[in-house]
Parts: structure tokens; sequence; C-alpha cells
């Protein structure tokens, strides 16, 4: 004891030469209070918040310097790597972005789910409603008697074994008229009653909640406690264990208004204490208990089940608590808790140390050797299993049969059943294979411990057929493979020997790369492509050259044209019949040729018929045709008078050339003149833009090539053309779709993606 | 002799196919197409071997149910609108494949078109006559022993004695008019020979005409044009329009359309009582008119040999065609709007290709200038001449050699006309009417909704207001009837640019192409192009001839180089020409 007082007055002393010395500087430090030595005295004025995070590190500093702590150091600094700290709750914008574009996502898979509907919804020809049609195709009479069975005789036996429950005739109907008149207005006079009292009542509420006077509710309050008191005491008297949960319930409420922070120091108690307490010793320390008592109150007690760090952690606490204080405050929640965690070490949690206890140990000594065997086991049996397939394969390009193959696809399961009874006969061996099988090379931890004997042999066989299987399945697979290459390799010489039946198919594929409708090209083409094969002819013959020379004027014999298509219709003389006044050649026979020997007709011919309608039709295309415009000055930079001539610069320089004009439609017509003329009376008919989906002037025109009329084309298509896109039943709701849609066949297998795409972006 | 049936004949174009693919079977080597393999052609070849593999497998299970009747491929292109939308040329892919389907609706309206040829039971018959006979030695008395009964009184000869009359059928066949030049006017069922009126106007009769209905009758007469009911009842009497020479109705769009003795052309819609169109043609008097029923243009032929197009709108003519060089006698256009026939006072006549305008497709000789000249609905051409009637079948596509039937009267012929759906021409004489029978002239099947011989008078009623809603406004004749379905491209044009100049406005993009290319298949075009690539081949021939001789002077000449050492430099070089 003497030592202790002595430490305190030292140590009282150096915080005075301290406080003398701080005092020096003027300037004010607030210091935040911090933990010295665990003593019975404690202001409650230093009592601030502090978050209850745990610093590993600084617990961990003690353990330093100490040779029989580094162990636990050790393991501490591995736990502290090996686990992972939960992330940081995102911050709310952040979350809340992250959640709406989650939903935005979800929402979107949901209504594009709809998107093939509405995209064949659109695209087919036509959609009545409503959609969902109750077939009102009568039965035939035998269909409809045949869904009307007796029961059959197994039904039946059933039926007297377990009687079916007789069915509970329909309630009486109800009258058309519930109520009379009387009953009714009586009714209606209740309801309007209830309406008023419930309006009344809420009102009262309303004002009542107003009412701002503490002293009102503190008598509020007290009324329903006395009231509720009062009825405790009835419900003891008359059912215990009512009154029990009565008290229950009243005790929680009472605990839940103490919990609130509200009535920490605002009790009278507490008042008297708090003034007292700078004075004296006990009264602090009857506060601080009280305190105490509230945090833990308050503390949220720990999930057990967290995760093997924490309970690592929690197990160390214990060691790490120094100087246990039951006055101390701050202590004595922990030790509280250490309580608790003995209670709750059972079950689970001890189970989980007793395993880690046991792994350290075969981790030690016997496990990785054990591993490293079952290992070099497994690559073994893959090995002979491979080999096996190897020898199977040669087998199979051998003798081509099937059996021999089946045998040796036996072979390698027998093996491996063998292997796996030797395996069975000790329990490390049967670990071994255990992780071998399900997954060679991965550190699979099971446990050994609790699993039976029978149990365990029974699995293992399990997984040893399931390997077979998938064994077999791929020995399968190979021959398969194998055999389609044998089919290959039998068939190439077939497919030689009938190379010659095959012809006509790689004639067809010609045929295929044929232009469907090979364009008749005019014969007019013809010789202009012939030109360059001439050519080659006229380079070897050097006499035709001179001849051609001379004769360039003569038309080419060789020129694919049909003569008779181009010439000039030469007239055709017919024998016709003369009139009775005309005896010059009658009686004569059809056949002859009768070419009249005077040309009559060139006494009727007037000679300038035809110049005079060639100069109408010049005349005509010059109207048309824009004139160039000559902007030159007459007589402006130039020498005038006789004989002189513009310079040729100076023509083109100030002529304005006219556009080209486009094509008339009698360019090349001969003796025929077409008028070039706008109509606007017809222009107003006319339309003179393309509508929306058209780009083109000509698939415009396409579509408006057939006439829709009656009086056009026949009844049935014109009936089909003018349907409408919706159809609607009269007299009937139309409904909005349901999900059924979506079950539809035609919906689900429409997949016309670009439209889909299209829709589904809208 | 016998009245048969005759198998179609192709026309000159559909020869041309025939022929082709002949050509290509008979030469054995194979014509080699330079294509690019790609993935996407082995797909589609995958992909349709696939197909024809199921085809093949479909019809062996589906022989006892084997569908519906392969249709004929010409018929079905008999039927056919035109080509049909690419697909390329549309925005969104939505709307393209909406419209695939449309067009999938087009291509079942054509075949069901096709189809429904089967209910056209009749034929068309004609003359067969053994061999080193001809059929124009068939003459009216020997057709009228061998048909029967009731197709043997279609041969008639009606003796009247006010001059040269004409005469007109209504549009249904049935109904014949009378006009003579003294004044005599006739209406009657000439089937049943039932006279519905008979007047004398007590002024010469120019022209006559049926309008829509038989009921109503427009006669232009000396001075002005009148319109009688079927009882001979005057209806109207429409001063605007006098002097007429000749009148051609145009049942589709309502309008008589007539030309008067002062050259003007008048075009009066008779639904509405409006003169819809009048002015002066300046080709002075004529007589020489007919309609094209193809686009409803008028002919008009003048003494110039001229034979210019009209219509209603349009004051100056809408194309003009040099046919003779002579003054011409008479026009006919056949019912399709392919051929016109033109005669001229030069005794030759000639056919044209009305609807390209081009020609002349044929040109014939006659011994005296026709008088008149009609088609039938059958493109059988009537010739008279003087007093004689000269049908030839196939006269336009081929050249005939001899005419199909002649018919010599004992009178002048005035005009003529076949008897639609009736293998009948009936011919107005100088003194009278004489009808005369033409076997295979007629359209052996009508169409009820159209024009119905068998007509009562409900019928005649409900066709009537039909055919007013359907009526086609005059401003609707062209020369291309198709017009009206084309994209007004210039004003299109306009339009676009006007666009352009504003601002924050992103200009369209239209592919221009026409749906129809003019591809210069006329014979005139045609003639050029291989004229030019003609001559163009043996320029080049002759170049490179003259290179050829021109060589070996030139080596010549290289070969013998005198050399001056460093001086070579001072040696002129010749320029060489390229």
């Amino acid at each position: 004891m003497e030592e202790i007082e002595d430490v305190d007055f030292v140590s009282s002393e150096h915080d005075r030469l301290l406080n003398a010395v701080t005092k020096l500087d003027k300037t004010q430090h607030i210091t935040e209070p911090t933990r010295n030595e665990p003593t019975n005295t404690n202001s409650e004025f230093n009592l601030i918040k502090r978050s209850n995070k745990l610093n590993l590190k600084n617990v961990a500093k003690v353990l330093e310097n100490k040779a029989h702590h580094v162990k636990i150091s050790k393991k501490l600094k591995e736990s502290q790597n090996s686990s992972k700290i939960l992330p940081k709750p995102i911050e709310k914008p952040e979350a809340e972005r992250i959640k709406r574009s989650t939903g935005y996502q979800h929402t979107k898979h949901k209504i594009g789910r709809w998107d093939p509907v509405v995209a064949r919804n659109r695209t087919v020809n036509f959609v009545s409603f409503p959609l969902k049609r109750v077939s009102s195709k009568l039965q035939p009479t035998h269909e409809f008697l045949s869904k009307l069975k007796l029961k059959s005789p197994l039904e039946r036996e059933l039926d007297e074994v377990d009687p079916p429950i007789p069915e509970v005739p329909d309630e009486e109907e109800k009258p058309e008229y519930p109520m009379s008149y009387e009953e009714m207005l009586e009714h209606r006079r209740q309801l309007a009653k209830l309406r008023a009292q419930q309006s009344y009542k809420a009102a009262k509420a309303k004002r009542q909640s107003k009412i701002k006077s503490k002293k009102y509710h503190r008598i509020l309050k007290k009324d329903k406690l006395k009231q509720q008191l009062k009825e405790f005491e009835e419900l003891q008297s008359k059912d215990p264990e009512e009154a029990l949960k009565k008290l229950e319930s009243l005790e929680k409420a009472r605990a839940l208004e103490r919990h609130t922070l509200r009535h920490k120091n605002t009790g009278k108690w507490a008042k008297s204490k708090l003034i007292r307490a700078k004075y004296d010793k006990e009264v602090r320390q009857q506060l601080a208990e009280q305190l105490a008592v509230s945090k833990s109150l308050t503390h949220k007690t720990v999930d057990a089940a967290s995760s093997d760090d924490d309970d690592d952690t929690k197990q160390e606490n214990p060691d790490l608590k120094l100087l246990q204080d039951p006055t101390n405050p701050w202590m004595m929640k922990r030790s509280d808790k250490d309580n608790v965690d003995s209670e709750f070490d059972f079950g689970y949690k001890k189970y989980l140390k007793d395993k880690m206890l046991k792994r350290k140990e075969l981790s030690d000594s016997e496990s990785e050797d054990e591993k490293a065997g079952s290992s070099t086991k497994s690559n073994n049996a893959m090995n002979i299993l491979k080999k096996s397939v190897n020898t199977l394969s040669e087998n199979v390009y051998e003798t081509h049969d099937k059996t021999a193959i089946n045998k040796a696809n036996e072979q390698p399961k027998r093996k491996k059943s063998k292997l796996s009874e030797k395996k069975l006969s000790n329990k490390e061996d049967k670990v071994g294979a255990n992780t071998k099988i399900v997954a060679t090379i991965s550190n699979w931890s099971v446990e050994p411990v609790n699993i039976d004997q029978g149990n365990a042999s029974e699995d293992i066989s399990n997984i040893f057929e399931s390997f077979e299987n998938k064994l077999a399945d791929k020995v399968t697979k190979k021959l398969n493979k194998l055999k389609k290459d044998l089919d290959k390799t039998k068939t190439k010489p077939k497919l030689q020997n009938k190379k010659e039946t095959l012809k006509p198919k790689k004639e067809y594929g010609v045929e295929y790369y044929e232009f469907k409708k090979q364009n008749e090209k005019p014969i007019i083409d013809e010789p202009l492509l012939e030109t360059t094969g001439k050519t080659n002819d006229v380079e070897t013959e050097t006499k035709s050259l001179t001849k051609i020379l001379t004769t360039e004027t003569q038309e080419n014999p060789n020129a694919n044209i049909d003569p008779s298509r181009f010439i000039v219709v030469k007239p055709k003389y017919l024998n016709t019949a003369l009139p009775k006044d005309v005896n010059e050649y009658d009686e004569l026979d059809d056949d002859e040729q009768v070419v009249p020997k005077i040309d009559i007709e060139e006494v009727f011919e007037e000679d300038d018929v035809v110049d005079s309608f060639r100069q109408e039709k010049e005349d005509e295309i010059n109207k048309d045709k824009p004139q160039d415009i000559d902007l030159s000055l007459p007589g402006w930079g130039q020498w005038g008078g006789k004989g002189v001539k513009a310079p040729k610069r100076r023509k083109t320089r100030f002529i304005l050339k006219a556009p080209p004009c486009t094509p008339r439609r009698d360019e090349n017509k001969g003796d025929i003149i077409i008028k070039e003329y706008k109509d606007p009376k017809l222009a107003v008919h006319k339309v003179s833009d393309v509508p929306f989906p058209f780009k083109s002037i000509k698939d415009y025109e396409a579509s408006l090539r057939v006439p829709l009329g009656n009086t056009f084309i026949t009844e049935k298509a014109h009936k089909k053309l003018i349907q409408p896109n919706v159809l609607t039943k009269a007299g009937t709701i139309i409904q909005p779709m349901d999900e059924d849609e979506l079950l539809i066949r035609k919906h689900q297998q429409f997949n016309n993606d670009p439209i889909i795409k299209l829709l589904g972006q809208k | 002799m016998k009245v048969q049936n005759k198998t179609k004949k192709n026309r000159y174009f559909q020869e041309e196919k025939n022929e082709k693919p002949k050509k290509s079977d008979s030469s054995t080597d194979v014509q080699v197409f330079n294509i690019k393999i790609t993935p996407h052609t082995i797909k589609k070849q995958r992909f349709k071997e696939a197909r024809i593999v199921k085809n093949v497998v479909k019809r062996e299970r589906d022989v006892k149910f084997p569908g519906k009747a392969p249709i004929d491929p010409s018929s079905l292109e008999r039927h056919s609108r035109g080509e049909g939308l690419q697909g390329r040329g549309v925005r969104h892919p939505l709307y393209a494949l909406k419209l695939k389907k449309k067009e999938n609706k087009y291509k079942y309206a054509q075949e069901q078109a096709a189809r429904a040829e089967i209910l056209l039971t009749e034929d068309q018959g004609l003359i067969e006559v053994g061999e080193g006979e001809k059929t124009t030695a068939v003459s009216q008395k020997i057709i009228a022993e061998n048909v029967d009964i009731a197709a043997a009184t279609k041969i008639f000869d009606l003796k009247l004695d006010f001059g040269p009359y004409r005469a007109k059928y209504s549009r249904n066949g049935r109904h014949l008019l009378l006009g003579s030049k003294q004044g005599h006017l006739a209406a009657f069922d000439w089937v049943t020979k039932k006279l519905h009126c008979e007047i004398n106007v007590m002024e010469s009769i120019h022209d006559i005409s049926w309008l829509h209905v038989e009921t109503m009758i427009a006669v232009a007469q000396k001075e002005w044009l009148y319109i009688y009911d079927n009882t001979g009842t005057e209806l109207h009497c429409v001063k605007k329009m006098d002097k007429i020479l000749r009148m051609e109705f145009l049942p589709y769009h309502f309008l008589l359309a007539a030309v008067n003795e002062y050259g003007f052309m008048t075009w009066l819609d008779i639904s509405i009582g409006e003169i819809v169109g009048h002015y002066n043609n300046r080709i002075g008097r004529t007589t020489v008119m007919t309609q094209n029923p193809y686009n409803a243009t008028i002919c008009l032929g003048n003494s110039k040999g001229v034979v210019s197009l009209w219509a209603p709108n349009v004051k100056e003519p809408l194309a003009k065609i040099l046919c003779h060089k002579t003054p011409l006698t008479a026009i006919a256009v056949d019912n399709r709007g392919m051929y016109m026939a033109t005669s001229g006072v030069d005794r030759s006549m000639k056919i044209w290709d009305i609807r390209n305008l081009d020609g002349p497709l044929q040109h014939y000789k006659l011994r005296t200038p026709p008088v008149d000249l009609n088609f039938s609905q059958k493109e059988m051409l009537a010739v008279g001449l003087g007093d004689v009637v000269e049908i030839y079948n196939n006269c336009c596509s081929q050249t005939t050699e001899k005419p199909y039937l002649r018919h010599r009267m004992a009178k002048s012929i005035c005009n003529f006309n076949f008897c639609p759906y009736e293998d009948v021409l009936g011919v107005g004489t100088s003194s009278g009417f004489t009808s005369i029978i033409v076997p295979g002239s007629g359209e052996p099947n009508f169409d009820a909704l159209e024009s119905n011989p068998f007509q009562n008078k409900k019928q005649r009623k409900e066709a009537e207001v039909k055919a007013l809603l359907e009526k086609i406004p005059a401003e609707l004749i062209t020369l291309d009837p198709f017009d009206v379905m084309q994209v007004d491209v210039p004003s299109m044009k306009d339009q676009m640019e006007a666009k352009k100049k504003l601002l924050h406005i992103k200009p369209k993009n239209v592919d221009f192409t026409p749906r129809h290319k003019n591809k210069g298949k006329t014979n005139i075009a045609r003639k050029k192009i291989i004229k030019s690539a003609m001559r163009k081949e043996i320029i080049d021939q002759a170049i490179e001839a003259q290179k050829m001789l021109e060589e070996p002077q030139k080596e010549k000449e290289s070969a013998p180089k005198q050399s001056f050492g460093v001086l070579d430099r001072f040696v002129p070089k010749i320029k060489s020409k390229k």
C-alpha cells in the first residue's frame, strides 16, 4: 500500500510540475481526456462519445518483445492479412444510382419480353380484338359424350375404401332482395350513425394531439398507467397467466421508455447525485454504475456466428484483459460479455474450436505426405487410362471390330475397380482416393472424423460409378469419332466412283450461279462487243486491211443484226378488190403481186409536206430550248468595220451557255412531234412528293400500281386488300393484353430482328 | 368450211422470246459467268437445295391433294401490273415488311385475276377452208347457209331512200343508230329489229352518236347539235356546238368530242352539260376523226397527211405524226390502243404503233384509196374500198398477203362499224344499211358489269349510276393514261430546291430513277445506234489497218541511224503524234 501511495505521490508531483510548465505557455489547450490508470475516481464530466472500434494494432503492440507471445502475434497478423474487411457502405447518391441502374435493367428486361409481341402485331396483316376468344365451335355429340365416363373399376374400389366426401350442396340462393324496405332504412341509419361517431372521434383525437401542455400530458399518462394497473389487478384475480403477460408488456413499455436516453440524467435521483458527486466519491461511483448499466443495456449484442476470425479475437480477449477491476465501468461491460461468451461456448463454437485444434495437428504431421501420395496415385491411374484408350484407338484403326472395342472398353473399368478396392483397405487411402476422384489437385478439406465406414464406402462406390460413367462417355465419344473417320475413308472411293453421277449436281450448282433471269441483251450491243475480236483477225491478214480501207462504207456482214426488223418497211402491194366503177384490173388472182404501172399517188403528193413537217418539229424543239445569252456589248472593245471578226476568246467569254435540256421524247422518232408541256390542271391530281416510308420514286410508284376497286380486281382480292388493320368485335370489352400473349408460339417465334430492335428502341 | 376455234397467236415480241430458249437448247456449250463466290451465296445455295429437297418431299406426300391448279404463266403475265416493289427505297424495316406483305396481296390479286380467266368460256371463231381454197371466196350467202338460224338473221340489208347513211352501234352492241345525209334518223334494237324511233329531222345529218345509255342520242345536224331520247323526243339543242362534222363519245369521261367545219374542237361534258374544252385546232376542215380508247385522246387526220392527237384541256396537239404525204381518208385505232391504221389518198394504208408513237409497222399499198377503216374487238381491220369491204386479219403485227373476207355491195360505202360482242360488221351505205357476218371479229366474252348486251332496264339504271360515280375527270386525258400514277418529278425537284434554301432543314435524299425507263426501243433509235456502232467499228478497223501498214515503213526508217557521237543531242527529234 505504501508503495502505491508513493507512486501516487510521485505521479501527482510530476503532474503538478507538468501543469506548472504548461501554464507558462499562455495558449489554452483543450486536451482530450485520456485514460489514465484505472482509478476509482472517474469524472462523469469527461464522458464523451468514443468510437467502439478496436484498433488491433494497438492491442498487438502489447505483445511485442515477449517471446511467448510471438506465436499469438504471428497468428494475429496472419488473420489480419487473410481476413477481408467488409467494404464501406457506398454513399447514398451512388447507392441510389446503382439501385436505379439495376432497376432500369430489370424493367428493361421485363418490358423487353413484349418486344416480339408488339413487333409482330405491328407487322401482321390485321389484329382482331378481343384477343382471347372462346371457341364457339360446337362439339359433335359423340365427342361430347366421350368425356362423360363411368368410373373405372379401380376408381370404384378406391371409392369403397375411401368414400368421397359428399359435395356440400350450394348455399341457398340468395333472394333477389335480401332486405325489406324497413330493414334497409334501419341498416342505413345504423351505418350513418357509425360514420358520425367515427368522425367525432377522429376530430377529438386530432384536437387532443394538438395540445402542447406538459401537465396535461403528464396527467394523461398517469391516468393511463393507473388504468392499466387497475386492469392488471383485475386480471390477476381472473386470469393469472394473462396477468403475467400483461405485466410483462407493462414492464417492456416502461423499459422502452427508460431505455430512451431521455431519462439518463433527468430523474430526481440523478440530479441530486450529480450535485453531490463533485465532492463525494461514493456518489460518483453510484453514478458510474448507473451509466454502465445504461450502456450495457443499450449495447448491441454481437452476432455469434459472424466469422471465425472474430471468434479468435474473442478468445484472445480475456488474455488481453489487464488489471480487472469490478469498479471500472469500462471494464465491467467486458467481463459481462465474457460471461455471456462462456455461456454460449458450446455446440457450434466448441465444434469449431475442436476442429481447429485437430486440423493443426494433422497439418503438422501427416496430411501433406498423404496428399502427395494420393496425387501421384491419381496420376498413375490417369496414365493407365490414357494408355488403354490409346490402345483402343489403335485397335479400332486396325480391326474396325466393335466387339473388341467393347471388351477393351471393359478392361480399364475393371482395373479401376480393382484400384478402388485396394484403396478401401485403409482409412487414409480412402481419404486420398476421395480427394483424388472429386478434384484431383485441389486441397479439398474433408472431415474424416464423423463419417461412418459403411456410408463412406457407399459414397465412394457412387463416386466411382460416376467416374466410370464419365470414362465410358469419353470412350464412346472417341469411338464415335473414329467411326465417322472410318466412314469417311470408306465413302471416299465411292465418291470417286460416283463422280459421274455427281456431275449433274455440279451442273446444277453452275446453274445456280447463273443469273436467274438473264438480261436479254439488245442485239444492238453485239457488234460493239465484237470489235475487239475482229481486230485480232485484222492483224493477221494484211491483205484484207487494204480492202477494208477501200471499202469503209461497206457494212459488216458479220454484224448480228436482224435486218428485217430495222429496215424501213417496204410497202406491201395488196391485191385489193376494185370498186365496180374502176374496171382496170378486174378479176385478178389474189396471189398475184400487182404493182401499178403509173404512180398515181405522186400526183396527189405535196412535195413540201415532209419538209414543212420537219421544219415544224425543228421549231418545236427550238421553242423549248433555253437560249444562250450574249452579254457582249456591240462595238465595245473591238475594232468595227467590215470584215473585222471578233476574236474567239471574247466570243466564248461573253456568252452564257444555256443549261443542257433534257432529251425530248420524240428525239429519235422521226416524223413524230410529241409536245412537251406541263398541264397545271393535271398537276393538281399528281403527287409532287414522296411520302414517308419511301425514298425512291420507283418504289413509291410501284406501291401504287395496283387498283383496289372491285371493278378492276376480283372480289376476293379486293376484300383482302381493303381489310382494315384492326378488327374489333362489336359489343365486346377489349381487355388489355395479359402475359399469356407472351406464351403464344407465333409471338415467340417472331424473329425479325431489325423490327424488334427498332420498336424496342422506341 | 367451218367456223372453228382459233388458237391465240403470239405477237411479234412473244415470238422472239420463244425463239431464244430454243437457241440456247441447241447450243451445247455452256455459258460461263464470272461470279464471286461469297459465303452469302454459298449459304443461299444451300438453302435453295434444302428447299428443293423439302419441296420434293412435300410433293411426294401430297399426291392425293396436290393443291391449287397451276396458273399458266402467260396468263399471269397478261394480268401483271408491272414491276413490283424492290424494297430498297423504303426507309424503315417495319414498313418494308408491311409493303412486302402488301406486295404479296398484289400478287394474290394478280393470280386471282389469272385464275378468273377460266370463266371466259367462249372462244373466238374463224373461217377455215380446205387446201387451195380461199377465205375470200366465202360469201355471206355461204356463211348464212352454214351458221345457225339465229346467227343467220344477223345478215340483213336495209334499203332506205334518204341518201348516204352513217351507222353506229351502242357500246354494248345491242342497238343501232342510223342517220342519213337527208335527215333520216332511226334507232333500233338490231338483234330483235325492234324500232325505238324513226324521224326525219328535216336537216342534213352529219354525224350521230349514242351517249352513255341507249336512251340518248346525239345528232350533229346542219346547224346545231341536238340530243334526242330513244323515242325521238328532242331533249336538247346545243347551240354552242354548231356545224359539227364529226363526233366521238368518250364513255368513261362522259365527254362528247366534236369537230366542226371551221376546225373548232368542242368537248361537252354530258353529265353536267358543260363545255370542257373549246378551241380551234388550226388544221382546217376535216372529217377524219376517231378516238383512241386507250387514253381517250382524239385523233384527227388532216389534208396534209398528219394525224394529230388532242386532249380537251390542251389547246395544241399532244402529238403529231406525219403518216402520209397526201390527204388522209380514214383513221382507225384498235380497242387496246396499240395500233393505229391510217390511209391516204395515195392508196396506201399504214399501221402505226400508237402507244409508243412509233412506226410505221406496216405499209400496205392498195389499189384504190380506202373510204373508211375500222378495227374490230379482235383486231380485224375492215377496209372500205368504194363499194367493197375487205376485212384483214392479223395485219398489224405481221404483213398479210391477202384479205380474210371480202364483201361486195352494189352501193358505195359511207361508213362502217364492227358490232361489239358480235361477229358482225354494220355498213352504212348510200342506199341503206348492210349487216354482214365476220366470223371471229367480236369479243366472245363480255363483262356484264362493263357492258352488257342483255341488259335490262334496272341494270341499265344501275350501270349508269355506277358509271357516273366512276367518271374520270377530263383533265386526266393525256397520252399516257398512267400519268396520274406517276410522281410529278419536276415540281418535286423545285420544291426540294426551295427547301434546300431554308435553314435548319435537312434535305431529303430521294432516288429519282423513274419506274418506267424509255429504253429507246423505237425503230429509228435502234437504227441510229446501229449505224453509229457500225461506223465506229469500221473506223476503228480502218485505223488499225493504217497502223499496220505504217509500222513496217517506220521500222525501215528507224534502222539506219547515223551517229554523230556527242553531237547526237542536236539532231532534231521527230515528234510522235499521239
